[in-house]
């Protein structure tokens, strides 16, 4: 799987471990920063989960499932 | 990595802690195993969280005239095994990160040996603290946290006016000493009416402590600060505006060399900015998560959708994910977020903002009503007030 195609199937991206005790939190800099960084973001992630090209390819590759929209399945 | 099947394919946790949901073809691709939750045909059961707050003790010394717990200082510490038996279940539920809170966590002797604990179950482990206590050597035995936050509510008086009491030395002390323990630190930050003008201030501060990443945390109307204090400690209307457009200037002025998150409860009062619900969803910035990805376990063991819900718990009877699937008080956030009413019904970012925080929802309306402080259901409130007088 190349890269672009790992990012293709990359839904969200939660970063950090986030570390508050109240309240669940996301980082939001890469919202109000140019879109390349957001990219950048996923990216990164992408290539941290590339598999790696000697493993065996999964016995069957569906179409990739658009992002679910209902909010019981969303990830 | 370690990975949760899920409905849409996986989650999947990589080195820096950061979590990713993949679609089931990587899901597959990276060797998670398949599932029932990938049969359509099959009913579908509430997701585990990603995300636990587990309360540890109900001791601190601060006395803060806010706390959502209404810590004191005779308060009581959860015996250690207890503890154990929730991080086990929690582990076994799939959970991810636990967060421990209090009161005052460093009081407890046993917390560097609770992290340490969490990690060899495969869970990252991360604490806010006051500061309260910590010393060099306290500081040395925190090595298995991925991050250690600590409550700063701001510089020029801020965190004053929000705490009752200035601790801003100690906890700059207590990130230094973190810090110089080789400790990764994070600064909270409770915005509130009083200390709004001082936030860009903070964060350079923040930063130049060394801390890693600013939380900014609504203020929210639970345990002591469940008050009529509430009204004028909230952000006003004109501060709501202008929080994205300093949040923007925030991030502008520090690129990558910060951090900046928001919490839940935060994100609807960015409704007029964050437009793009498609990319909040894809950076996974979402509303309300109680009952969803967030959990909260309250000292007597019982579950709630988050650690400011006050309401009585249903009792702790059966398996952590046994209560988490059924126990009426999470379904109640859930159904919160099925049914909404207008004007979260018809909203845009319905999906990522979830409804708005029900903590200060509740107790502004008595109910899980659209948030008052949202700037579109404040709109929306004076559309139909304005429709309803020329009626």
């Amino acid at each position: 799987m190349t890269h672009d195609e790992v990012q293709s199937h990359i839904l969200a991206v939660r970063r950090g471990p986030g570390a508050n005790c109240s309240s669940i939190g996301s980082a939001v800099e890469m919202l109000f920063l140019s879109a390349t960084a957001g990219v950048a973001i996923v990216a990164a992630v992408s290539a941290a989960l590339r598999p790696h090209d000697d493993e065996e390819p999964p016995a069957e590759t569906p179409p990739t499932e658009a992002p679910p929209a209902a909010p019981s399945a969303d990830p | 990595m370690r990975q949760r099947p899920e409905r849409f394919g996986a989650w999947v946790r990589v080195d820096d802690g950061t979590l990713v949901a993949v679609d089931r073809t990587l899901a597959r691709a990276l060797h998670v195993e398949e599932t029932p939750l990938w049969d359509d045909a099959l009913p579908e059961a509430p997701s585990m969280p990603l995300e636990v707050h587990v309360a540890v003790t109900a001791r601190c010394p601060a006395g803060c005239s806010g706390c959502y717990q209404s810590a004191t200082r005779d308060g009581d510490d959860v015996p250690f095994a207890e503890l154990a038996r929730t991080l086990d279940g929690l582990a076994a539920m799939g959970v991810f990160t636990v967060a421990f809170g209090g009161g005052e966590p460093m009081l407890r002797d046993d917390l560097g040996a609770l992290a340490t604990y969490a990690r060899s179950l495969d869970l990252v482990p991360v604490v806010t603290t006051s500061g309260i206590g910590l010393t060099p050597a306290r500081a040395r035995t925190l090595g298995d946290f991925a991050q250690v936050n600590v409550s700063h509510d701001g510089v020029g008086g801020g965190y004053e006016a929000v705490r009752g009491y200035d601790g801003a030395s100690a906890a700059d002390r207590a990130a230094r000493t973190l810090l110089d323990a080789g400790v990764s630190v994070g600064l909270n930050h409770v915005l509130t009416r009083q200390n709004f003008a001082h936030l860009a201030e903070t964060v350079r501060h923040a930063r130049a402590l060394g801390a890693r990443e600013v939380q900014v945390l609504r203020y929210k109307p639970a345990g002591r600060a469940a008050s009529l204090e509430y009204l004028a400690r909230r952000l006003t209307q004109d501060q709501v505006r202008a929080l994205a457009p300093a949040l923007r200037a925030i991030a502008e002025e520090h690129g990558e060399g910060i951090s900046i998150r928001v919490d839940c409860a935060t994100v609807p009062l960015l409704s007029e900015t964050l437009t793009d619900a498609a990319q909040l969803e894809r950076f996974g910035v979402f509303g309300c998560e109680a009952g969803r990805h967030l959990g909260a376990v309250r000292r007597d063991g019982s579950l709630a959708g988050c650690s400011f819900v006050t309401r009585e718990p249903a009792p702790a009877t059966g398996t952590l994910a046994d209560r988490w699937e059924s126990a009426p008080e999470l379904e109640r956030f859930r159904a919160s977020v099925r049914e909404r009413p207008e004007p979260c019904a018809s909203c845009g970012l319905r999906t990522v903002c979830r409804g708005g925080c029900r903590i200060v929802s509740e107790h502004l309306t008595g109910g899980f009503e659209p948030d008052p402080e949202c700037p579109r259901v404040v709109a929306f409130a004076q559309r139909t007030a304005v429709t309803s007088d020329g009626a």
